[in-house]
């Protein structure tokens, strides 16, 4: 099959192979991403239809009835929408990483417990020590508690013969336990305070200004486009410690940085949005149904169907009860959920 | 015969009972420090006076037998309930894993509760335990369903936490659509025994003695069950009987004690195991020592989440879930391949 021939992309020392397919994959997803980005803008408390948003976006600022729409765009639709999608890519990249790292399919920021760890380091700091933290640092916080639930999972993995399995138990069991810290903090904390920590740790972008954009996209630089270019050791690292070696990958390293790389990831997302638990573990997994385990065209696909993701569970959050707004994340939850459930019944390895 | 079996239970009863006499005391003497510590701590002929020459107008007195008695009594209850939901979930599923709250039984029943009173009007207590049992019938039925046929611990307890997952994101959304329910409930949903109160509790007994007696109905079976389904079914023990009426009776203890106390989590997986290091055999003597087992696990917890940080107070669920999570990760590095 000619068509099917692999090209490759070359740029210095790294060579990327891809096939048309994967093209067309990442083509489909990324207009998937501007038909959800279209959507997002025109549905809200203040309808605007599809000339409106178009006009809105090119526009510097109008007068009567488009300054409203231009306000509502740039001031509330446009951060939104953005930080969904680099929230969704964060968790997304971050999930990826995790499993590649740990050899797991199963392995969710979410599920093993990092995003849990992030989010009661957030919590104390939001609740015991209010505006101690400067928002650009807030993932530093996040970051401090996701990184030693993902050291303490890590050194459990490598353990020679740790299964994969053990591993996600140990995380269930890491997340009950930080979950009943972050309700510690939550029941006790003043009411107000409680409701936006609670929407907070449901996933919400609800309170998203153009700060917090430009925080996760400087994070999402730092940690997630140099991940991009890590493809070759990820997809040694999947071929086993014997061959990654062989092929002069050193281990330690690799793992170290890309950990640091997936916590990153992960920390920036639930400083800004809260607790997404399922992201990390379907957007990859979306990713890899259309082009395998090639971490060269996966990472950036994954990224985009995170994004994509969270767009458009933020958007029905907004849309589904308006004028009650849902978190982001609980629709993932609630859509996410019984997916996790169909991959577990259909894994080969619990068949008997 | 190893020593392990000499000293079973089967072999010398009187020494099962000397152990259970023994933590019954141990029991007691909780319970009373339960009774006498708390956000005002008492002394103990105060504490005692309390009980025996009570007196209306002293108002320390009023303190332990109008609110500690009650919350004592909540405790005791539904520690043991959860202990032997925990024993019977444990040994029917054959998963040294299982609890009703990892296994999202809890869960279930919680979403349930909290959409009735939320969403259903004109909702009294009455019907709450209704709701909880109809929410963890649902969730076991849907994690059992998931389990498969094979044993395959691993997969159940999987599925029981996307199960979980699930109804706590459910959860969380019907209380952010209704905001006055968080502010009522938001106690309740993290395990909460200083909320309840002894009318409550009256109102579940009924429920949870059907579960206890149908629990004690399945003890030869449940022992039987120990070898192993196949075992079992050629010592003419009804496999699908046992499951279905174990089923229902951890059902209706967690269901109640959802209803009464909010889900609480990891009594029912921290107590079996517990009680497996002291007698190993005989489910008579196993569902016995769970019952004092539970009841102090779940008063100590409750002792501990009011003196720990007085003169506020921790929910018990919280402390439950500090000392199981531990627990529940060690077995899985050790237990499970």
């Amino acid at each position: 099959m000619r068509w099917a021939a692999p090209a490759a992309l070359r740029l210095g020392e790294f060579s990327l192979r891809f096939r048309p397919l994967d093209l067309g994959w990442i083509l489909l997803t990324t207009l998937g991403l501007f038909a959800a980005v279209l959507a997002a803008a025109t549905i809200g408390s203040f309808p605007l239809g599809w000339q409106q948003v178009w006009a809105g976006l090119w526009q510097p600022s109008g007068s009567g009835e488009g300054a409203m729409a231009h306000q509502v765009l740039w001031q509330l639709r446009m951060p939104r929408i953005l930080a969904a999608m680099l929230v969704g890519a964060c968790l997304s990249l971050a999930g990826v990483i995790l499993q590649s790292l740990t050899r797991n399919a199963l392995a969710a920021p979410g599920l093993i417990g990092v995003e849990a760890g992030g989010s009661v380091t957030m919590l104390m700091s939001l609740v015991l020590f209010p505006g101690l933290v400067p928002v650009y640092l807030l993932p530093l916080t996040a970051l401090a508690g996701g990184l030693v639930v993902a050291v303490f999972i890590l050194m459990l993995a490598l353990r020679g013969d740790f299964s994969p399995l053990r591993l996600i138990l140990v995380g269930i069991g890491t997340t009950a336990m930080l979950q009943a810290v972050s309700e510690l903090l939550l029941t006790y904390g003043d009411i107000d305070r409680v409701e936006s920590a609670l929407m907070w740790l449901g996933g919400s972008l609800h309170k998203v200004t153009w700060t917090e954009v430009r925080v996760l996209a400087l994070w999402f630089l730092l940690a997630g486009v140099p991940a991009m270019f890590a493809f070759r050791q990820l997809n040694l690292l999947q071929l086993g410690p014997a061959v990654a070696s062989s092929r002069g990958l050193s281990q330690r390293r690799t793992l170290a940085v890309l950990l640091l790389a997936s916590v990153m990831l992960t920390s920036s997302a639930v400083a800004t949005a809260g607790t997404m638990v399922f992201v990390g573990l379907i957007g990859p997994h979306l990713a890899r149904q259309c082009c395998g385990d090639r971490h060269g065209i996966l990472l950036p696909l994954a990224a985009l169907s995170g994004a994509l993701l969270v767009l458009i569970g933020d958007t029905l959050g907004r849309w589904v009860f308006a004028p009650l707004q849902l978190p982001a994340g609980l629709v993932v939850a609630i859509v996410g959920a019984p997916y996790f459930i169909f991959l577990i019944a259909r894994r080969r390895e619990f068949a008997n | 015969m190893s020593d392990a079996a000499e000293l079973s239970p089967a072999r010398r009863p009187w020494l099962s009972f000397a152990g259970l006499g023994l933590l019954g005391l141990v029991l007691l003497f909780t319970a009373f420090l339960h009774l006498g510590l708390g956000a005002k701590a008492l002394d103990w002929t105060t504490t005692w006076q309390a009980l025996s020459q009570y007196d209306p107008t002293n108002l320390d007195h009023a303190v332990v037998r109008d609110s500690r008695l009650a919350r004592l009594l909540v405790a005791v209850v539904v520690g043991a309930a959860l202990a032997v939901a925990g024993v019977l979930i444990q040994a029917i599923t054959d998963n040294p894993l299982a609890d009703p709250g990892i296994l999202g039984i809890n869960g279930g029943a919680a979403f349930f509760v909290v959409a009735g009173l939320l969403m259903v009007p004109g909702t009294d207590f009455a019907y709450l335990p209704w709701y909880a049992f109809l929410g963890a019938v649902s969730a076991a039925v849907i994690v059992a369903l998931l389990g498969g046929r094979a044993h395959n611990p691993v997969r159940l307890t999987l599925a029981g936490a996307a199960v979980a997952a699930l109804f706590s994101a459910m959860t969380a959304t019907v209380l952010l659509l209704d905001q006055q329910g968080l502010e009522k409930l938001r106690h309740w949903l993290t395990g909460a025994i200083g909320a309840a109160d002894v009318s409550k509790l009256l109102q579940v007994t009924p429920y949870l003695v059907i579960g206890l007696l149908l629990a004690l109905s399945q003890v030869r079976s449940l022992d039987a069950h120990r070898l192993g389904a196949r075992a079992a079914a050629g010592l003419g023990v009804n496999i699908l009987r046992l499951k279905v009426v174990g089923l229902v009776a951890v059902v209706l203890l967690s269901g109640s004690v959802v209803a009464v106390a909010g889900p609480i989590g990891f009594v029912g997986l921290v107590v079996p195991h517990a009680v497996r290091l002291v007698v190993s055999a005989d489910y008579r003597w196993i569902l016995g020592y769970s019952v004092i087992v539970g009841a102090l696990l779940v008063v100590l917890a409750d002792l501990l989440a009011r003196v720990a940080v007085r003169p506020y107070e921790i929910n018990t669920g919280i402390v439950t879930a500090m000392i199981g999570g531990p627990l529940f990760i060690a077995l899985v590095i050790r237990r499970v391949k």
